[in-house]
């Protein structure tokens, strides 16, 4: 029986919603499911909510990081908050996964330290759930994913190459795709207007054996349509993209709220009515429970901060549908399979540069790079901050 | 003793009150019973008795002199012994229609109650089970328990088919009425008694229980206790009968130690709590062996009895793990009685030869993960505010049944 490990402190309601979806999933799910919080306080919540105690164990933590407090106080905080006691009973536990509703700088910056990372995967990636009009997959899947929205502000292009095999591996799983289609989010088809690292990543992702379906680079109103199964993007531009989608589904929303005030205009929404509600269910982040964190040893779900008991119930499902179909064990083959073809490819290289010394070398574009193989190579620049 | 007025009925409901009295009064005047509880009937009031007071009687006390001492087990039968389905009618036809092999017990009820049964400190034990299964089923019922090994004192089944025939539909339903005149029936008079009784939450076991041992304990008048009947809607004639009992077991002591209430349907534990610290619900047996284990009722043996036949139907450490630290995060059992526990059970898994290291380890870790600060015991003696309990329940079924079916998370 796997663990899933749920930070009732994260969420802003007191950890009432994540407790509810906590106790619902042990009535639910065939797994042990550990809260951590305040123990008295959530002794005095379990109370009222039917839940199975056989399956579930408190955790009990002090404090809790704050949304919004600066980096310094937040490391400070960390190490008697529930994030830090949730994801080191993780690590402890070795079927286990961990969701929470916390910072999600605080929960990348402590996952990445207690979990680590997977071997030869040199950043992690916050990866986003979204709605699409293509759906895919033998399920029907309607969601692609997007990553990263946030763990690494500024990417390499080994970096997009990882989280390209990375979302990848995790869409074959989720999904079901056999090969799903990846591209690299960008300002346009060619990939000469792109910046350096977007340009070299599309170069390697070209040149690579894939286990997936690289078709290059799409631009931003080419996301909600669906022509890929995962973009990849750094975390600052994917965090913003991610931000400006929820703001238009929330002004869309705000829209349809003042459009009620007017006495024709609700008499035209109620014969709408049902198209209305599945535009919401839609475009309802609720219903994707949460950004999942690739690239660490375990599964790890971030959900929004002011998630409801659905969001956190479905955050919660995830991360069992996660451990499950073994989503991270796909993450490290697919990743493992990238970096064996691409070591492959530069001792053929290198042996077609010893063997064909007399003919002239590739002349090299202006501005490109070597491609970066260690993932330490370019580390200096780049660096994984809190999205918030 | 009659009244100018009183019709020849009331005459006669009368003369069987004042039968029922004696016969409580004086268990040996009551008709001979088999030791099983398959009753034989006979005795001299036997052939005047209706076929729900015939199926009382059956419960009526096996001819035993007043023990010094006694301890009686009540325990009711479905969904608290046995694993039984009854939410829809299909349900009850295969309910009833399952053979005694078939029928399964819930994990550890069979060796809880055989381990408790055991007199291993002297003192006598009596079983009897009361249950709403309907009296049709007594072969089957009674086969079952004898597989498991189990001889019920008393066996007490509900006799729906002359509620049926007679038209007391609200009988049919009803369990208050039928539930409470049989455990005052069968109320073993000693010198000194201690009762634990088992029931579960999908009926009203905790209500009827608790107004049972108010009543031993004196603490339900005969004021509170019609306006009680007459709200949960009880037949005049049963009204009749437990105000009988009432007037005479009323004030007899403090005698049930704890009522168990097996979590089947995991209602909120909160649902339980207006009932006072003597009500103790548990999510499985391992937890209602550990309780029994502090109160001193089973011995440490006994409790690796439970937890091996729960673990032969799939329970793991954690599992257990979790069981203990509920009973530690509610209170009801204290840490230092939890490590004292652990403590014998470690030894005694040691002497049987078994790996207990991950089992023990397992149980010290969770209560590690707790604050530890103490936390005081639920309080034991509450004024139970019966009529509004009663109306809660009510509501809330009526609620359910409004809204429709899904999970029953909240209060």
């Amino acid at each position: 029986m796997s663990t899933i490990v749920i930070d009732t402190q994260g969420s802003g309601d007191e950890g009432r919603e994540a407790l509810e979806a906590a106790a619902i999933a042990s009535l639910e799910l065939d797994h042990e499911f550990v809260v951590v919080g305040h123990e008295e306080e959530i002794t005095a919540a379990l109370d009222g909510i039917a839940h199975d105690a056989e399956r579930m164990r408190v955790v009990h933590a002090e404090s809790r990081v704050e949304r919004g407090a600066d980096m310094r106080a937040t490391i400070s905080a960390l190490p008697r908050s529930s994030i830090a006691a949730g994801l080191d009973c993780v690590a402890r536990t070795p079927d286990a996964a961990f969701v929470s509703g916390g910072p999600p700088g605080a929960i990348v910056y402590r996952a990445v330290r207690a979990l680590q990372r997977i071997p030869s995967i040199s950043r992690a990636a916050l990866a986003a759930v979204y709605p699409t009009l293509q759906h895919r997959g033998p399920n029907d899947d309607p969601f692609a994913l997007l990553l990263d929205v946030g763990a690494t502000a500024q990417c390499a292009s080994d970096h997009l190459v990882t989280f390209a095999a990375m979302g990848a591996a995790y869409a074959g799983k989720i999904s079901a795709v056999e090969r799903p289609r990846v591209a690299l989010l960008s300002n346009g088809p060619d990939p000469h207007t792109a910046p350096l690292a977007v340009r070299d990543a599309d170069r390697r992702l070209r040149a690579a054996a894939l286990a997936f379906d690289y078709i290059g680079t799409i631009r931003g109103d080419q996301v909600m349509v669906g022509e890929a199964d995962v973009i990849v993007t750094d975390g600052f531009t994917g965090d913003v993209l991610v931000r400006t989608l929820e703001g238009v589904a929330a002004t869309g929303e705000e829209l349809l709220r003042r459009a009620q005030q007017r006495y024709r205009w609700r008499l035209g929404m109620s014969m709408l009515g049902e198209g209305i509600n599945r535009l919401r269910e839609f475009t309802n982040w609720e219903n994707y429970g949460g950004a999942p964190l690739l690239g660490v040893r375990h599964p790890v779900i971030i959900t929004q901060a002011d998630s409801g008991r659905r969001a956190f119930l479905n955050a919660i499902r995830l991360a069992a549908k996660m451990l499950r179909l073994e989503v991270i064990d796909a993450v490290t083959d697919g990743v493992a399979a990238l970096r064996e073809f691409e070591s492959g490819a530069r001792g053929l290289a290198e042996l077609a540069e010893v063997t064909e010394v007399n003919e002239p070398a590739a002349p090299i574009q202006d501005g490109a790079e070597p491609p970066a193989i260690e993932s330490g190579d370019q580390s200096e620049r780049s660096q994984e901050v809190d999205s918030t | 003793m009659s009244r100018k007025g009183e019709s020849p009925r009331d005459k006669a409901r009368a003369r069987r009150r004042e039968r029922l009295a004696r016969r409580v009064r004086n268990p040996a005047r009551g008709p001979a019973r088999r030791r099983d509880g398959d009753a034989k009937d006979g005795g001299e009031d036997a052939p005047e008795d209706s076929p729900e007071e015939t199926a009382l009687v059956e419960a009526a006390p096996v001819e035993v002199a007043k023990p010094a001492r006694l301890l009686h087990l009540r325990w009711d039968l479905d969904k608290t012994y046995l694993r039984t389905e009854f939410d829809t009618l299909r349900d009850l036809y295969r309910t009833f229609m399952q053979k005694a092999e078939d029928k399964v017990a819930i994990a550890g009820a069979r060796v809880l109650l055989k381990e408790l049964m055991d007199p291993h400190d002297g003192i006598p034990r009596r079983v009897t089970f009361i249950s709403g299964s309907p009296s049709q089923m007594r072969r089957t019922l009674t086969r079952k328990l004898q597989l498991d090994g189990i001889v019920p004192d008393v066996f007490i089944l509900k006799p729906n088919l002359s509620n049926l025939l007679r038209g007391r539909f609200r009988a049919l339903r009803g369990q208050v009425g039928y539930k409470l005149k049989a455990l005052l029936h069968s109320h073993m008079a000693a010198v000194e008694v201690d009762e634990y009784l088992f029931g579960d939450d999908a009926e009203q076991d905790a209500f009827i229980y608790s107004l049972y041992a108010d009543i031993l304990a004196g603490r339900v008048d005969a004021t509170a206790m019609v306006a009680i009947l007459n709200a949960c809607k009880v037949y005049r004639r049963d009204t009749d009968e437990i105000m009988a009992l009432h007037g005479s077991l009323y004030a007899s002591g403090e005698v049930v130690r704890r009522i168990f209430i097996h979590l089947e349907a995991r209602s909120p534990l909160g649902r339980f709590r207006p009932y006072g610290g003597r009500v103790v619900p548990v999510y499985n047996y391992f937890q209602a062996a550990m309780l029994l284990l502090d109160a001193a009722v089973l011995r440490v043996g006994a409790v690796w009895e439970v937890i091996a036949a729960m673990e032969a139907t799939g329970y793991t450490p954690a599992r257990f793990a979790n069981s203990l630290q509920e009973l530690l995060r509610r209170g009801v059992l204290a840490p230092i009685a939890a490590d004292r526990a652990i403590e014998e059970l470690a030894a005694e898994g040691a002497r049987r030869g078994r790996d207990v290291d991950r089992f023990t380890r397992r149980l010290r870790t969770v209560t590690a993960d707790l604050r530890s600060q103490p936390r005081p015991p639920p309080p034991w003696e509450t004024e139970v505010n019966y009529l509004g309990l009663y109306h809660a329940a009510r509501f809330r079924r009526q609620r359910y049944r409004l809204l429709g079916t899904g999970i029953r998370i909240l209060d």
